[in-house]
């Protein structure tokens, strides 16, 4: 299918970007909240598996040196939990813009005068807003089962800021590969790898009780230091230096993420004019 | 979407050669489409490595079974991986579902329950797949056998064992729901079952309430059969509470696609 081109000068020109942009968030997040299919998944798999790996690797907790004294696996596990979730949400942000484009809907938007931005600002502002709300779910769901933030109401805000960041890092990488295939089995495709990559760190278990190639892999794996800088909000205290690393690695996949999908969604554009 | 009627008459050509057909096609399909096959063969090997990689640790815990990682976890990779074999199977099945290829099949003059039939047997024969590469992997990561060769005969029939009641489950699903899409919920409920279980830690190890779900999960004891073999010699006291979990789960999974089967074809 090809659409009708429209000049994007005269779509940026008419200097609604932002406005354009929210009203597409909007239309994600609406649709994203009525396909149950699509949020479930994203909220159920984290929980269950850290209420599983929690109960059954609680003996783990009483090894010396893993974990602070006075805390639980738990919370050890919670860091995990949320960027679990957004890998969900953000995956399935870059599958829904697959669909429009197999559906016909990113045509007729690309007929249509709006900025070209927007098409992609709209898909992302779904996927971080799904973000933030699910940071902020495994927060509160899990609080009365033990799991804490000892670093406080900071430690907690650099848990959302990472998640909206990783949630705007990897919906890119989506939404680059949805543009650039046009189809949401091709989107689902990548969940593995970025479930290989989160296997391979210490989002589910301490990388001092690993051995051999793996635990050096494990340690050089850039989601172990995001994830090792979330655990210390939860499980020490509020640190900005930890903090600056796993925001720091969010911004870079970011950067890799947005340069990635503004290529492939430009590529896609051209392709359409 | 409704199967075609067709007459109720005895068939009138045995049934192995429309399973051979169908068991043939499947084996083209996974041959050719090469997003099917990588999960075959990749997610084997993730599971193995990143299971034994990651919870290695674990076999410092005071009384856990084995001090070998692989012993343990090869056994629960395995068998999780040929519960992928019939969530593949149900994948395919909801496809020619939706794409009126079942509807054709149905029409085919032998008995229908072959085509159900084949489904099943196709899901075994994929987890030999898993099994394998597993197992090899285990073997190079250091796996050791101290039940002989028991230990891969039970391996063996618990991973074809769940890949058969993975299949019933997802044929229920399927029959009933008609489409595609419905292999997420096949999904969950394989994922359900494995997590719920003794997959990285024996019951006695564990804590909360996680012991007590898993102590009435069958797929408890069909673990602990495969493992037999991995973590000591193979008694029968570890052998007959997983055959019966198989047998049970066969009857109760049997009885829920027969009665999706029979909302597909009256």
């Amino acid at each position: 299918m090809t659409a009708a081109a429209v000049d994007p000068t005269v779509a940026a020109s008419s200097g609604h970007t932002f406005t354009q942009g929210v009203a597409l968030s909007r239309r994600a997040i609406i649709r994203f909240a009525r396909q149950p299919s699509s949020w479930i998944p994203a909220t159920v798999f984290p929980l269950l598996l850290v209420a599983v790996n929690s109960s059954a690797m609680a003996g783990v907790a009483a090894i010396p040196g893993v974990i602070p004294p006075g805390t639980t696996f738990l919370m050890f596990l919670l860091p995990a939990a949320i960027i679990q979730g957004v890998m969900f949400g953000g995956i399935s942000g870059g599958s829904e813009l697959a669909t429009d484009i197999q559906g016909g809907f990113f045509d007729r938007l690309v007929a249509s005068p709006v900025s070209r931005p927007a098409i992609l600002v709209g898909r992302l502002g779904g996927a971080m807003a799904f973000g933030l709300v699910q940071a902020i779910f495994f927060q509160v769901v899990l609080y009365p089962f033990g799991a804490d933030v000892r670093g406080g109401i900071p430690g907690r805000l650099v848990l959302l800021i990472v998640a909206v960041l990783l949630s705007l890092g990897l919906g890119s990488i989506a939404a680059g590969l949805a543009a650039r295939t046009g189809q949401p089995e091709a989107v689902q495709g990548f969940f593995p790898l970025i479930f290989i990559l989160l296997f391979l760190s210490s989002a589910f278990f301490p990388t001092q009780l690993m051995s051999g190639w793996y635990q050096r892999l494990a340690e050089l794996n850039p989601i172990t230091w995001m994830v090792d800088g979330m655990r210390v909000q939860v499980l020490e205290e509020f640190s900005p230096s930890a903090a600056a690393v796993s925001i720091g690695v969010c911004l870079a996949i970011c950067a890799i993420g947005m340069l990635y999908a503004t290529r492939q969604l430009n590529r896609r554009l051209a392709v359409a004019s | 979407m409704t199967a075609t009627a067709r007459s109720t008459a005895a068939p009138s050509v045995p049934s192995w050669p429309l399973i051979q057909q169908i068991l043939r096609r499947s084996m083209t399909s996974l041959r050719r489409i090469p997003a099917a096959i990588i999960p075959v063969i990749v997610m084997p090997i993730f599971f193995t490595v990143a299971f034994s990689g990651t919870f290695r640790g674990l076999t410092e815990l005071p009384g856990y079974p084995t001090d070998n990682i692989y012993n343990w976890m090869v056994p629960y990779a395995c068998l999780q991986t040929a519960s992928f074999a019939a969530l593949a199977s149900a994948f395919s099945l909801g496809r020619d579902l939706e794409g009126g290829f079942y509807d054709r099949l149905l029409l085919a003059p032998a008995a229908r329950w072959t085509v159900p039939a084949a489904s099943v047997l196709w899901a075994m024969i994929r987890a030999l797949l898993p099994l394998t590469i597993t197992m090899t992997i285990g073997i190079i990561g250091g796996m050791t056998f101290p039940g002989g060769i028991e230990a891969v005969w039970w391996l063996a029939v618990g991973a074809f064992a769940v890949a058969a009641l993975g299949s019933l489950w997802g044929l229920g699903v399927m029959y009933r729901l008609q489409r595609q899409s419905a292999g997420g919920l096949v999904q969950i409920g394989l994922f359900v079952v494995m997590f719920l279980s003794v997959g990285t830690v024996p019951l006695d190890l564990q804590e909360g309430w996680l012991p007590h779900v898993a102590r009435l999960n069958p797929l408890t004891y069909i673990l602990d059969m495969a493992r037999c073999g991995f973590v000591g010699t193979c008694e029968w006291a570890d052998i007959w509470p997983g055959l019966l979990a198989i047998a049970v789960g066969g009857l109760l999974l049997g009885w829920w696609a027969e009665r999706g089967w029979r909302r597909l074809v009256p």
